[in-house]
C-alpha cells in the first residue's frame, strides 16, 4: 500500500531530507552518490527520496544505468501558497477594517 | 531568513477604537471572522471561516492569546491546516501605535515552521514574495486615498 501523502511541513521536518535538499540545491547528484553523505543504509536513503519525489521537492531522470535526482521547486509551491493566502487575507481583512473605522470616525465627528 | 508576512495600516481614528475593532468579537466579526475571542492572556479561541479543501484547510482557526497590552499590543497563536490531518504553527502580532490623529496599526504573522524556512531554497523567495507585497500595497492604496464614493 503506498503511504499517504505526507504534507509538505512532515516532508521539510526531518532533518535527513532536509540535508539531502541542501545537498541537492548545491547540485544534482545520483542516489548512490547522495547516499555516500548519509551514515544510513542506501534503501533507507532511497525511501527518503520517495518521499522528496511525491512531495514534488525532486525529480529523477534515468541517465545510463545510473538515477540522477535535481531539485525542483514544486514542492515549496504548498508553503507559498499559504504565505501568499494569508498575505491576501489580512490585506484584503485589514482593507474592511479600513472602510469601517473610516465610516465610524465620519459618524463621530459630526 | 526568517519568512512572515508585515502589513502597515493608518487609521484616522484614536488607538483605543482600533483596540476595540482588534478585541471585541461583535466588532470583530464585522470585518475579520466569527470568534469565541477573549483579551485574557492564556485564553483559547477559534475563528471560524470557509474551508479551503486545496490548502488542505478544515476552516478553522485555533488560537491562544499570548499577550495584551491594552491599545498597545495583542499577540495571539494562529494554527491552521486540519484536525485530523496536520495542524501548523504561526503566530500573529498586532501592534497599535497612536501618530497624527490617528492610528498606525502594524501586523506581523509569523513563526510558521522554523525548520522549513531553514532551508537555503526559500532564500531564492524573497524576490518574489517581496514584489507580491508591493502589488498588494498598490492595490490596497486607492481605497484608501479618499476616492471611494462615500
Amino acid at each position: 500500500m503506498e503511504p499517504n501523502r505526507l504534507d509538505i511541513f512532515q516532508v521539510i521536518a526531518d532533518p535527513s531530507r532536509r540535508q539531502i535538499l541542501y545537498l541537492l540545491s548545491k547540485d544534482s547528484s545520483t542516489i548512490n552518490s547522495l547516499a555516500e553523505n548519509f551514515d544510513m543504509s542506501r534503501p533507507a536513503v532511497s525511501k527518503h527520496i520517495k518521499v522528496l519525489y511525491n512531495a514534488g521537492f525532486i525529480a529523477i531522470q534515468d541517465i545510463g544505468r545510473e538515477r540522477h535526482c535535481i531539485l525542483k521547486q514544486d514542492g515549496f509551491k504548498e508553503l507559498h501558497e499559504w504565505l501568499e493566502y494569508f498575505d491576501a487575507f489580512w490585506g484584503s481583512k485589514l482593507s474592511k477594517l479600513e472602510a469601517l473605522l473610516i465610516e465610524k470616525n465620519k459618524s463621530t465627528k459630526k | 531568513m526568517a519568512k512572515f508576512i508585515k502589513h502597515d495600516f493608518f487609521y484616522p481614528n484614536p488607538p483605543e477604537e482600533v483596540w476595540e475593532y482588534l478585541t471585541n468579537p461583535e466588532l470583530m466579526a464585522l470585518w475579520l471572522m466569527k470568534s469565541d475571542f477573549k483579551p485574557i492572556v492564556g485564553h483559547e479561541f477559534q475563528f471560524v471561516t470557509n474551508p479551503k479543501a486545496e490548502l488542505l484547510f478544515d476552516g478553522i482557526f485555533r488560537c491562544k492569546v499570548l499577550e495584551v497590552v491594552p491599545f498597545k499590543k495583542l499577540v495571539y497563536s494562529w494554527r491552521f491546516g486540519e484536525a485530523d490531518g496536520l495542524l501548523h504553527d504561526s503566530v500573529v502580532n498586532w501592534t497599535l501605535s497612536p501618530k497624527d490623529d490617528g492610528t498606525q496599526l502594524e501586523l506581523i504573522h509569523n513563526g510558521f515552521e522554523k525548520e522549513a524556512y531553514a532551508l537555503p531554497m526559500f532564500a531564492s523567495m524573497e524576490t518574489g514574495w517581496l514584489k507580491h507585497i508591493t502589488k498588494i500595497l498598490h492595490l490596497l492604496n486607492p481605497v484608501s486615498d479618499g476616492t471611494k464614493p462615500a
